[in-house]
């Protein structure tokens, strides 16, 4: 049988916090096909963001195995492109250089037109024109994270690991990028890992929504959602099938999320 | 040694405390506290202070102080004017500032190099790191007699004494800089493909470059301190000299006046560095 192109077999991790050891992670079992748009949900906590940070190689599992596209994951895994929880765009950077950054690498070397061109059409695709020359820190938090979105989509990486990338826009504007973001991952044949806390938007986007429970985090459930596709993500919420997963869903959600706020 | 070493930026920063201590006591009403906190106001209360204080010291010097000691505006004044007119000035001062130009950039330039060094190789700073641990706390301007044994009175050991204080300076808010760096910059760009050299360029050169500029800025004020220093000890040329020999033939005047002299200079090549610094991190703003 061919291999999936990520596979977590028994993956756990625990961190060392002087005397104390925390355990993150339960031991975790779940391949990811290539091609396949994977949501994480679950309570703040139980470890997705560990997950994508192994996934990515800049974190090693305290057991298990984990491999992508067959071969073990032992240093940074540069087929991801990661848009992590916590922005890492550069301060001296303004918008367009940021965005622009991977493009300049030895790499990807993009000459300067080329870079500009997509830099441009990245800008318009996060909906940002008007915002090229601003600096980091004169931006608001989702105009971040559409900065670093554009940022990982410019370079077109085979895997994308996205951790709350929506959290901070208002609905309408979450629903645009909803549609651009399905819009990519299909023309360019992404797999996907996304972490959100929005239930709707996991299921709206994904094909497989995998539901954690709280600290140390396990798998309570993996949920195929069996939507067709393409979807109208503007509408796909009115559809009685949605409703349907979105009431399942949220009952094991709703469990986990409690038990989050009693401890 | 008769004349005190004196640090110029700590002479600039007791003028300015004392004077806004004096303009926030003005302030005391409403409308005056109004008045003051308008630029213009500000600006006129402060020069205010500076002639009141002149005016204080000129009429109060052979009457409230001996003389002898505090000298009096319109003396160091003369001096000055002496200094300047005659051109004996120049050349003390170019001594001086060229000392602390040229070890300024060697030490900071090395600094930097030596921190990223360190930074950059684990194993350069675990073979290392012990003595820059130790070196830490010697205060550098102690080694100043040992390097005129080394290279004489000349200025070579006023270089290699400024060189030394501001290098440690910038060793030390280097690795500082790149300890606080953000890792996940340095990870997001490896993620992106970077290899080391792009990492160093991109992510860790601009961003250690405020801890840097902090460096520079401080590191003009020891660069003068250690070149005068130097001449003070041992010398026949500097600010630092004209100081030493002004206080050998009890010349109060020629004191202050030199003290004045490395006060403006010290500003003057503070104010530099702000602006290169201004201009370089203009994302900041
Ligand atoms: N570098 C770390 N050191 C110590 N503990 C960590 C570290 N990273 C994460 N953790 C802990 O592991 C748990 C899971 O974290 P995380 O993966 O960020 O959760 P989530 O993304 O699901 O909110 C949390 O309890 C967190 O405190
Ligand atoms: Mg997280």
């Amino acid at each position: 049988m061919a291999h999936q192109l990520i596979e977590l077999k028994d993956i756990s991790k625990s961190f060392q916090r002087e005397q104390t050891i925390i355990a993150a992670l339960s031991p975790v079992n779940l391949a990811v096909r290539r091609e396949e748009f994977v949501a994480f949900v679950g309570p703040s906590g139980c470890g997705k963001s560990t997950i994508l940070n192994m996934v990515a190689g800049l974190l090693p599992p305290t057991t298990g195995q984990l491999s992508y596209d067959g071969a073990p994951v032992r240093d940074l895994n540069r087929r991801v492109g990661y848009m992590t929880q916590k922005d890492t765009l550069l301060p001296w950077r303004n918008v367009a250089d940021n965005i622009g950054a991977p493009l300049e690498l030895a790499c990807h070397k993009t000459g300067k037109t080329g870079r500009m061109d997509k830099i441009r059409q990245m800008v318009e695709l996060v909906g940002l024109k008007g915002f090229e020359k601003h600096f980091p820190g004169e931006l608001s938090g989702g105009m971040r994270r559409r900065v670093a979105l554009a940022r990982m989509l410019i370079y077109d990486p085979e895997t994308l690991l996205m951790d709350e990338p929506f959290g901070a826009l208002d609905a309408q504007l979450k629903l645009v990028m909803h549609d651009e973001i399905q819009r990519i991952v299909s023309l360019g044949h992404k797999t996907v890992l996304f972490v959100t806390h929005d239930l709707s938007e996991a299921i709206a986007l994904a094909d497989r929504v995998v539901v954690f429970s709280s600290r140390p985090g396990q798998i309570k459930i993996v949920r195929d959602i069996d939507l067709p596709r393409p979807r109208d993500v503007f509408r796909i919420r009115f559809s009685p099938r949605f409703t349907e997963l979105h009431e399942e869903l949220w009952d094991e959600l709703k469990d986990e999320v409690k038990k989050g706020t009693d401890t | 040694m008769s004349a005190q070493p004196r640090d110029p930026g700590a002479a600039a920063a007791v003028a300015v405390a004392v004077m806004s201590a004096a303009a926030s006591r003005t302030g005391a009403s409403e409308s005056a506290r109004s008045v003051f906190l308008h630029p213009v106001g500000r600006a006129a209360a402060q020069i205010a202070i500076v002639l009141a204080m002149l005016v204080l010291w000129q009429f109060g010097s052979g009457t409230l102080f001996p003389r002898v000691w505090v000298s009096s505006p319109s003396a160091i004044f003369a001096r000055l004017v002496q200094w300047f007119s005659s051109g004996s000035i120049w050349g003390h001062m170019a001594a001086t500032v060229s000392a602390a130009a040229i070890g300024y950039v060697l030490g900071a330039a090395a600094g930097v190099a030596t921190g990223l060094l360190l930074g950059l190789s684990r194993k350069a700073e675990q073979i290392l790191s012990p003595f820059v641990i130790a070196l830490y706390s010697l205060p550098k301007v102690a080694l100043a007699p040992f390097f005129v044994i080394f290279l004489g009175i000349g200025i070579e050991s006023k270089i290699a004494l400024v060189a030394v204080t501001v290098y440690f300076l910038l060793l030390y808010n280097t690795l500082d800089g790149l300890r606080d760096l953000d890792r996940g910059w340095a990870d997001a760009y490896r993620l992106m493909g970077a290899n080391d050299r792009e990492i160093v360029r991109n992510v860790m050169l601009p961003g250690i470059m405020p801890w840097i500029f902090s460096g520079l800025r401080i590191g003009v004020r020891y660069a003068f301190t250690a070149a005068v220093l130097g001449e003070l000890l041992a010398g026949n040329q500097g600010i630092g000299y004209l100081i030493e020999s002004s206080a050998g033939q009890f010349n109060s005047s020629g004191i202050f006046a030199g003290v004045f002299i490395l006060v403006v200079c010290s500003v003057v090549a503070t104010e530099v560095i702000s602006r290169a610094e201004k201009f370089v991190l203009h994302w900041r703003n």
